[in-house]
């Protein structure tokens, strides 16, 4: 009669990790069941550091059915698909982790991550977006920041990509139209009568035409970043931008990686420098999102 | 001289390589005057010729000047020398090294190649002689293995010349 029993038992505990899941009600898990939980997420990271994707998927997925409202084995879980390219099941991970933890970075930045690679880049943007500002508030230098960075100014790129092909085709069509729409006005106006000065005239009318047309186009030329949006020692335009009492302004990361390996003065005018002097430029910040809303071919990194 | 910190180079950081190309594009865009970047596929070596400024001792004259990237550039100097023949003047030794502060201790990584090359030049057109550093040949002898000039114990000597 045992198998029966634990197969019942394993059957009420899945009936209730789906009602978790669905948001409403958290009956608390006994201590016995939510150690053994912890002790399989153990045996998880440990395959997982081994690059056992399978094992250690088993192992949080047993974490998962003993105590479905923690959201880090969900998180965990989430990683091993990630890394086996299953966007699906991530994302079903994601949103389950998000359910019992609306803070948690990794779930927001995997979901970001799963929604690109179906090409959602307004929603993966979105949820990029939340990861970022979550795990900057936490702790700017870290490396998951860096990551979270990485993917979201390539979503954007992509995005602007997609976004301003559309823009010249639909462009290049209206220019095509209302030349020959002024064309054929031309053509009407001519049966009644032709001298050289209105041919001049039109002539330039088609050139402004052209004009008009390029400038509009301008915003989606990529051009040089101008240097006052660039961090003087990464050469790359801000992301998180602080300046010093010298007024300087430099990439966060980068600075600190000065202070802390080449010594502790300010790069451009060496004067003395400590890291508490160091404060966020927000207008730069400011100007910088502004340029890359403009332009979006700017989140191109090399 | 340079072959034994050539051979155990590591190969550039992600960041350095960011830098280094954005660097490359800026100066094939906007070159220092005087200097001329030799065509190469590395970014980690750059040969820069240089020539002399005129109404200086070294108007005309044309020099090589051999940089290479170490793996966290630009949180660390690159090593730049002179390649042979190297220009007689007294802060220059006859193996190439050079001895400019910003080149060591005094480097920043707000520097470029670009700013090292002319403070190079700016050294060589303030030159009023034509001649080695005093303890040249006892400083050549002690490079004889290869050493790196990154690994010498610097005495700048003065800012006259």
């Amino acid at each position: 009669m045992l198998p029966c029993a634990s197969f019942r038992l394993l059957g009420s505990f899945e009936s209730e990790r789906s009602r978790k899941v669905g948001g409403s009600v958290m009956a608390p898990v006994p201590a016995s069941v939510a150690r053994q939980a912890e002790i399989l997420k153990q045996d998880g990271n440990s395959y997982f550091s081994k690059n056992r994707l399978g094992a250690a998927i088993d192992a949080y997925t047993e974490a998962i059915t003993l105590c479905p409202d923690v959201a880090v084995y969900w998180t965990n879980r989430a990683l091993c698909y990630m890394k086996r390219k299953e966007w699906d099941r991530v994302e079903e991970d994601c949103t389950s982790a998000l359910h019992l933890d609306s803070h948690s970075v990794k779930a927001h930045y995997m979901m970001g991550h799963a929604m690109l690679e179906r090409h959602d880049y307004s929603g993966g943007i979105k949820q990029l977006q939340k990861a970022l500002e979550l795990g900057r508030g936490a702790k700017p230098s870290s490396y998951i920041v860096e990551e979270i960075w990485q993917v979201l100014s390539k979503a954007k790129y992509l995005e602007w990509e997609d976004m301003s092909s559309k823009r010249a085709s639909e462009l290049q069509k209206l220019k095509e139209t209302c030349e020959k729409a002024l064309l054929n006005f031309y053509a009407i106006e001519d049966s009644q009568d032709g001298t050289e000065e209105v041919a001049d005239e039109r002539l330039q009318q088609l050139q402004y035409l052209e004009e008009v047309f390029t400038k509009v186009g301008e915003d989606d030329r990529p051009k040089d970043v101008p240097d006052y949006l660039c961090c003087q020692i990464s050469l790359d335009i801000f992301r998180d931008p602080v300046i010093t009492p010298s007024g300087i302004t430099y990439e966060r990361a980068v600075l600190l990686d000065h202070l802390q390996k080449v010594g502790k003065f300010d790069p451009v005018t060496r004067v003395p420098l400590e890291q508490h002097q160091l404060v966020p430029n927000l207008a730069v910040k400011e100007a910088v999102q502004s340029f890359l809303n403009r332009h979006g071919w700017a989140y191109k990194m090399s | 001289m340079t072959s034994s910190s050539a051979s155990s180079r590591k190969a550039l950081s992600k960041i350095a390589c960011n830098r280094l190309q954005k660097e490359l594009l800026e100066w094939q865009v906007n070159p220092p005057a005087g200097f001329k970047h030799k065509v190469s596929d590395s970014l980690q070596r750059w040969v820069v010729e240089v020539i002399g400024a005129p109404g200086t001792l070294y108007t005309n004259e044309k020099y090589q000047l051999q940089v290479d990237f170490p793996e966290h550039y630009p949180m660390e100097a690159p090593q730049v020398i002179f390649l042979h023949p190297a220009p007689l003047h007294p802060h220059i030794y006859s193996n190439g090294h050079i001895c400019l502060d910003i080149l060591y201790d005094s480097w920043s990584p707000a520097m470029t190649v670009s700013s090292v090359c002319i403070s190079i030049l700016s050294m060589l057109s303030s030159s009023t002689v034509k001649q080695r550093p005093p303890d040249n040949d006892r400083y050549v002898k002690n490079c004889r293995n290869g050493r790196s000039p990154k690994e010498t114990r610097w005495w700048f000597h003065d800012d006259k010349v």
